[in-house]
C-alpha cells in the first residue's frame, strides 16, 4: 500500500542526523548571513579573480574578457600566444557553458575530448555567452577567457576528463564540509553529481576521501577509470582551507562555496565562489550539514584571522 | 539558528488566524444578509404578480383602491409598477394600498398592478401580536347555536396542533360529520367554507380573519384570489389552509389583503373584478445580491465587486482564482519539490487549459511544444544569436498555432484549434529552454522538466477548472487575505521537502 513512498525517510530521522533542507538553507542560512547587496561579487567571475588577486589569492591567470559582440572577431588575437585555454560566461553558474581548449593551434581548436572547432564554431560559443544564453536570468553577459589549469597528477586516474575541484562549505569563515566531484563519462566530463559525476566526501581535517557517492549510491572504485577512491588524498590541504577561510573577508558572505582547483605549479587556486552553494555535499560525505553549521554557530571562536580559523578547524 | 525565524512565524501565524476570523465573518454575514450561496448554481425564484383590475365606469369620478402585499417583511420586492393610463396614482405604504384616481371615464377600464417579488417567507405564526377586540357572534336561533356547540364538541376529540386546525381538519372530513354536514350549506365555495370557519373560531372565542392573496406556481393566469385563514392562539396570528386544516403559509402563497378591508373598492365603477396572474423566472442568487443588500441597508455593497458591471466581474472573477494557484504553485515547489520550468509557468499552462478544455489542451500543447522542439533544433544549426533566436521561436510558435487553428477548422477537428489560446512568449521560453536543457543535460532532464512541469499544470488545473472553486473565490473573495498569510508562512517554513526525503535518504543512518 504505502509502496511509493519506498526509497523515503521520514523527517524526524533527516533531523536527528543534522540533515541541511533547501528551505532551512534558503531561509535559515542564505537570507541570515549572505547580503542580497554582495551576490554581485560572486556571480561575477571577472570580479570575483580580481579581488582574489587584491589579496593574493591564487586564480587562474586572465588572458581576457569580451564584453561585447563586435569584440568577439578580435578572439584569434586575443588568444594568440596562447595554445590552451578556458571560454567561460561571468556569470555561469554550474560549468555552464565552460568551453575547455585543451589545443589551439591555426584556428583550429581542440577540446580535451578531442574534437576540433572551427573559428566560426567558437566564435558562435562566445557570442552565445554574450547574449546571455548561461547567465543567471538570461542577462547580458561578458565571456571570460583564462589560463587552462594543469591539474596535479594526484587527481590523474580519479577522473574521466575535466577538472576536479575541491567544493569547500565556508561557515562564518570556517571550513565547514569539503568535497570533490570527478567527472564521468555518462556526466560527459562534467562536474554535477546529478548528471552522473562521482561525488567524493573529504575529511575536513585531512582533505583524505571519506566516502564516494555515484547516483546517491555510495561506491568504492570511479566507474569508468577503475581508480580506488578510498586512496585520494588532496595535497596541500590547509593551502585549500585557507583560500576558503579567506573568501570569507574578500566576500562578506557567511555562507558560501568556494570551488577550487589545484594546478600542478601554482599550487590551489580559486576557481569561483558561490553564494548558494548546494546541498549534494552532504551526500558525498554522508554527514548533513546542519549539525556542522550549528558546531560552529555556537562553540567556535569569533573574530580570528583567516589563518587562525583554519588553525581552528584542523586542531578541533 | 532558527530564533529569529520563530517569532516572524508568531506574528504571522497571528495574521493568518486574523484573517481566517476577518473571512469568516464576512462570509457569514455575504450568506445572511446578501444571500450569497457556495453553490455557483443556486437560483432565487422571482415571482411576478399581475392583479388585473377592471370595472365599467358609471360616469362619476372614478377611484379605486387595491390592497397591496406586505413588502419587506413577508417578501422583498424587485419592482412594483402600476399601469393605469392618466390616473392619478398614490401608494398608500401604511395602509398596504395602491389607490387611483380619475375624473369620470366612459368606457370599460383595465389597469394593472404588477409586483416583482423575492424571497417570500412565512413570517405568519412568528411574530407575537396585540389581541384583537372580541368578536361577538349572533346566531340565528337557538338550534343554530346547538350545532355550533355540536361541532366544537367534535373537534375536542381530535388531534391537531390548534382548536383551529382541529377545527378545518374536521370540516373537510370525507364523509361529512352529519353535525358538520346540517351545518355548511349544500354549495361550498372557498368564499363560504373560510366565512364559516372565521365564525366557528369566533364562536369559540378565537378572532379569525380571511386572508386573500395569490398562491404562487408557475404560470397561473387570470384566477381569482385565493383565501385562507388566520386565526389567533397563543399571542400569535397563524395561517391556515382552509382546505387541509394545514398551519403556515405556503412557500408561494402572497397575501395581498387581510381581515375586513377588502381587496379591492372602486368608487365610480361597477362591475369591478381583480383577477391575478403568475409567472415565475428564475434569477442567480449572485444576482440577487445586490437587491438583497439594499434591503439591508448595507451602502458598502457599491464598493464591492459584485456592484461593478457584468465584464469587469468576470475580468475579476477570473483573477480571483490566481491567488489559489499561486498557493498551489508554493506547495508544490517548496514542500513537494517539484523543480518546473519557471516558476508560474504551470499556472499559465493551467489556466490556458481552462480555456481549451483539458485533453484538447493538451494535445495541443503537446503539438506546439513538439513542432517547436523540432524548428528550434533546425534553428541550432544557424548559430543566431540569443535574442534573434528566440523571437525566431517565439514567431514560429505564432505560425504554429495559425496553421494548427485553420487545419482544426477545416477537418472539424475542435483540438487543433484550442491552439490560440496558449500564452505565446511563455510556450516560446518552454521550447527555449527545454531546448538547452537537452543540448546540455540530455533529453531524459528535458522531457522530466517538462513532464514535471505539465503535472503541476495539471494538478492547478484540477482546481481552478472547477467551478464551484472559481465561485466560492469570487463569492467569498476575503479568503485571499488567508492565502496570501498561508502563502507568506509558507515563506518561513524550513522543514524539508517531500523529494528531500527521498534524495537525503542515504544519510538517514540509525534508526
Amino acid at each position: 500500500m504505502f509502496d511509493f513512498l519506498k526509497g523515503y525517510v521520514s523527517p524526524r530521522r533527516l533531523r536527528e542526523n543534522g540533515v541541511l533542507g533547501m528551505n532551512a538553507r534558503n531561509y535559515g542560512v542564505i537570507s541570515r548571513f549572505n547580503k542580497r547587496s554582495l551576490y554581485p561579487l560572486v556571480d561575477d567571475k571577472v570580479q570575483t579573480k580580481k579581488l582574489a588577486n587584491s589579496i593574493d589569492i591564487n586564480t587562474p591567470r586572465m588572458i581576457g574578457v569580451i564584453e561585447h559582440q563586435y569584440e568577439v572577431k578580435d578572439l584569434l588575437q586575443r588568444v594568440a600566444g596562447h595554445s590552451e585555454f578556458v571560454i567561460k560566461p561571468a556569470h555561469g553558474s554550474g560549468g555552464k557553458g565552460v568551453l575547455v581548449i585543451a589545443h589551439y593551434e591555426n584556428e583550429n581548436f581542440t577540446t580535451p575530448s578531442g574534437r576540433v572547432l572551427s573559428f566560426k564554431e567558437v566564435y558562435q560559443h562566445v557570442s552565445n555567452i554574450l547574449s546571455g544564453l548561461y547567465s543567471l536570468g538570461g542577462q547580458y553577459d561578458v565571456a571570460l577567457i583564462e589560463e587552462l589549469v594543469h591539474f596535479s597528477d594526484v587527481f590523474k586516474n580519479f577522473s574521466y576528463q575535466g577538472i576536479p575541484d575541491v567544493r569547500l562549505i565556508v561557515y562564518k569563515g570556517f571550513p565547514a564540509l569539503a568535497m570533490t566531484r570527478l567527472a564521468t563519462k555518462e556526466s560527459s566530463g562534467r562536474a554535477n553529481l546529478h548528471q552522473g559525476a562521482v561525488g567524493v566526501g573529504l575529511d575536513i581535517k585531512t582533505g583524505k576521501a571519506v566516502q564516494a557517492v555515484s547516483h546517491n549510491v555510495p561506491i568504492e572504485i570511479h566507474p569508468d577509470t577503475g581508480a580506488d577512491l578510498s586512496r585520494l588524498q588532496v595535497p596541500l590541504w590547509r593551502e585549500h582551507l585557507l583560500i576558503g577561510a579567506q573568501a570569507y573577508e574578500l566576500t562578506g558572505l557567511g555562507y558560501l562555496g568556494a570551488d577550487i582547483v589545484l594546478d600542478r605549479e601554482r599550487g590551489p587556486m580559486m576557481l569561483e565562489l558561490n553564494a548558494r552553494p548546494g546541498l549534494a555535499i552532504q551526500i558525498a560525505n554522508g554527514k548533513g550539514l546542519r549539525q556542522v553549521l550549528e558546531k560552529i554557530e555556537n562553540t567556535y571562536p569569533e573574530n580570528l584571522t583567516p589563518s587562525e580559523r583554519v588553525d581552528f578547524v584542523l586542531n578541533n | 539558528m532558527l530564533k529569529k525565524i520563530l517569532s516572524v512565524r508568531g506574528i504571522l501565524t497571528v495574521l493568518l488566524l486574523l484573517s481566517v476570523v476577518v473571512a469568516s465573518i464576512a462570509t457569514y454575514y455575504k450568506i445572511v444578509y446578501w444571500g450569497f450561496s457556495f453553490s455557483p448554481q443556486e437560483r432565487t425564484d422571482v415571482w411576478t404578480v399581475d392583479a388585473h383590475v377592471s370595472f365599467k365606469p358609471t360616469g362619476d369620478p372614478i377611484e379605486v383602491s387595491l390592497s397591496t402585499p406586505r413588502i419587506g417583511k413577508e417578501y422583498k420586492i424587485l419592482s412594483a409598477d402600476v399601469v393605469a393610463p392618466g390616473y392619478e396614482v398614490v401608494e398608500d405604504g401604511k395602509n398596504h394600498r395602491v389607490v387611483m384616481k380619475s375624473a369620470a371615464r366612459a368606457v370599460k377600464q383595465d389597469l394593472y398592478y404588477r409586483i416583482m417579488i423575492y424571497d417570500n417567507k412565512d413570517t405568519s405564526g412568528k411574530e407575537i401580536s396585540d389581541r384583537p377586540a372580541q368578536v361577538n357572534v349572533r346566531y340565528d336561533d337557538e338550534q343554530h347555536e346547538e350545532m355550533v356547540k355540536a361541532i366544537w364538541r367534535l373537534v375536542e376529540g381530535r388531534e391537531g396542533e390548534t382548536k383551529a386546525q382541529r377545527l378545518i381538519s374536521l370540516l373537510n372530513e370525507q364523509p361529512l360529520a352529519p353535525e358538520v354536514d346540517s351545518f355548511l350549506p349544500v354549495q361550498k365555495s372557498p368564499q363560504i367554507m373560510a366565512e364559516d370557519i372565521i365564525f366557528l373560531l369566533n364562536a369559540k372565542g378565537i378572532p379569525a380573519r380571511i386572508v386573500r392573496g395569490v398562491q404562487l406556481s408557475e404560470k397561473r393566469k387570470a384566477t381569482v384570489a385565493d383565501l385562507m385563514v388566520e386565526a389567533y392562539e397563543g399571542s400569535k396570528w397563524k395561517i391556515y389552509d382552509i382546505n387541509t386544516g394545514k398551519s403556515g403559509l405556503p412557500k408561494s402563497f402572497v397575501v395581498f389583503q387581510r381581515g375586513g378591508n377588502s381587496l379591492l373598492d372602486v368608487a365610480g365603477g361597477e362591475d369591478s373584478k381583480v383577477k391575478f396572474s403568475v409567472i415565475k423566472s428564475v434569477v442567480s442568487s449572485f444576482k440577487m445580491a445586490g437587491r438583497r443588500a439594499k434591503y439591508e441597508n448595507s451602502s458598502w455593497f457599491d464598493f464591492t465587486i459584485y456592484n461593478l458591471p457584468s465584464l469587469e466581474q468576470n475580468t475579476l472573477k477570473w483573477l480571483m482564482i490566481f491567488p489559489l494557484g499561486i498557493l498551489l504553485i508554493v506547495l508544490m515547489r517548496n514542500v513537494i519539490g517539484i523543480q518546473t520550468m519557471g516558476t508560474f509557468t504551470p499556472m499559465l499552462i493551467s489556466m490556458s487549459l481552462v480555456k481549451t478544455g483539458f485533453v484538447p489542451g493538451l494535445v495541443c500543447f503537446g503539438l506546439i511544444i513538439g513542432i517547436g522542439l523540432l524548428i528550434r533544433t533546425m534553428l541550432t544549426r544557424l548559430n543566431l544569436l540569443l535574442v534573434p533566436r528566440i523571437s525566431s521561436v517565439v514567431i514560429c510558435v505564432i505560425l504554429i498555432m495559425q496553421m494548427l487553428t485553420i487545419l482544426g477548422y477545416h477537418y472539424n477537428f475542435s483540438i487543433a484549434s484550442s491552439a490560440v489560446f496558449f500564452p505565446i512568449i511563455i510556450t516560446a521560453w518552454i521550447i527555449e529552454r527545454a531546448s538547452i536543457t537537452w543540448e546540455e543535460e540530455g533529453a531524459r532532464n528535458a522531457v522530466q522538466q517538462i513532464v514535471n512541469s505539465l503535472f503541476v499544470a495539471i494538478v492547478t488545473y484540477g482546481v481552478i477548472s472547477s467551478e464551484y472553486i472559481r465561485h466560492i473565490m469570487f463569492a467569498f473573495n476575503e479568503w485571499n487575505l488567508v492565502i496570501l498569510f498561508v502563502v507568506m508562512l509558507l515563506g518561513t517554513y524550513t522543514g524539508y521537502r517531500l523529494t528531500e526525503l527521498k534524495r537525503f535518504a542515504p544519510l538517514a543512518r540509525g534508526k
